[in-house]
């Protein structure tokens, strides 16, 4: 029985996860969330500037919930870019 | 004493003054005496330092002072003589003060109450379950961001970064907003997740304790007191993980931080 031997069928190019992106990916969501509060946080400070509560309050809330996604979006596609590349170099060694 | 006032009791800080100046003395004495620590340490450690048999500490120390070098060579594009000292003072310091939530949760309170002679006197022994440090902590790093943000964009390049990014330059209100967000996020990230992290670990532990309430019912003692040893040795076990993990997190990511505030402007 020969098991196929998972090591030397890894193609050499292979590059490994850049581990600042995986540090990254490790926030992904308390940085969502941190984008929210501080949506909240800068939308209060402003709305207390201009006397204009809760107009900023809330739009800037809606920002930071979409800046979070944002950012969560792309450092999820930068893993999906690495996992799409790892199975090309798969598919050429075979 | 109720579960609702043990748990709250040891959730309270041993703190002086009102409002905004109220101060965490508990918080502050511990922070500075495992600061010290590391500080004592690591003068002792080096009037001793040995180049031919270092011993076992040295060893450790030194393996520790490798592991932070590689994360920040790996993680920092520059070169910086500050962030390296930056980081490894953040990872010792975080995880010593991480490290007390390992203690017995009513050792220290209890010998607090023994010398003061107040039975009701609150003492936590863990400073990041303290939101004050975590912030404080965090804060200085984002302090360190701006100021490097400056020194290698320059103003206009840092100004640049507010006016049009992230859509371009026919939204520069909504850029400035949504940057202006992206920033405050950071050092609220760094804060909420290490005080999340440490404080549900804590409350973990209460919970765990609370379970020796029970043995004063009599024969339940057989049962309730065997699992309190087992579940308290499977959550220290995993937090001792989990409180590494997060002294690395703070550790890394204010490498990246920083590191992006070294890139140059586009």
């Amino acid at each position: 029985m020969t098991e196929p031997n998972k090591k030397n069928s890894m193609p050499k190019h292979y590059i490994a996860p850049s581990p600042v992106a995986n540090y990254l990916l490790i926030g992904a969501g308390s940085m969502f969330t941190a984008m929210v509060i501080a949506g909240f946080i800068v939308g209060y400070l402003l709305d207390y500037l201009f006397g204009t509560m809760p107009i900023f309050f809330l739009s800037c809330g809606v920002l930071g919930f979409i800046g979070g996604m944002q950012k969560v979006r792309l450092l999820t596609k930068r893993l999906d870019q690495q996992a799409t590349q790892q199975k090309k170099d798969e598919q050429n060694v075979e | 004493m109720g579960t609702v006032e043990y748990i709250q009791h040891h959730l309270t800080n041993n703190s002086v003054g009102e409002g905004f100046w109220t101060f965490h003395l508990d918080t502050i004495a511990v922070s500075v005496l495992l600061g010290a620590l590391i500080v004592v340490t690591a003068m002792r450690l080096g009037k001793q330092l040995e180049t031919d048999t270092p011993g076992g500490f040295q060893n450790f120390v030194e393996s520790i002072l490798d592991f932070v070098s590689v994360n920040v060579r790996d993680a920092f594009p520059g070169h910086n003589p500050l962030i390296a000292p930056l980081a490894l003072t953040i990872f010792l310091w975080v995880w010593l003060m991480n490290f007390m939530d390992l203690i017995p949760v009513d050792l220290f309170p209890y010998l607090f109450q023994l010398v003061t002679g107040d039975s009701h006197a609150y003492l936590k022994i863990v400073p990041t379950t303290d939101l004050n440090t975590t912030l404080a902590m965090s804060l200085t790093v984002f302090v360190l961001i701006v100021f490097y943000n400056f020194k290698i964009k320059g103003g206009w390049g840092y100004a640049k970064m507010f006016l049009f990014h992230p859509f371009g330059k026919f939204l520069v209100p909504v850029n400035i907003i949504m940057t202006l967000i992206e920033e405050v996020s950071k050092p609220l990230s760094l804060a909420l997740r290490l005080f999340g992290n440490l404080f549900a670990g804590e409350l973990v532990f209460l919970l765990i304790a609370l379970i020796g309430g029970t043995l004063a019912v009599g024969a339940a003692a057989l049962f309730w007191a065997p699992l309190q040893v087992l579940l308290d040795l499977a959550w220290l076990i995993f937090h001792l993980l989990v409180i590494t993990l997060q002294a690395f997190i703070f550790m890394v990511l204010t490498i990246v931080y920083l590191g992006m505030a070294h890139e140059e402007a586009h």
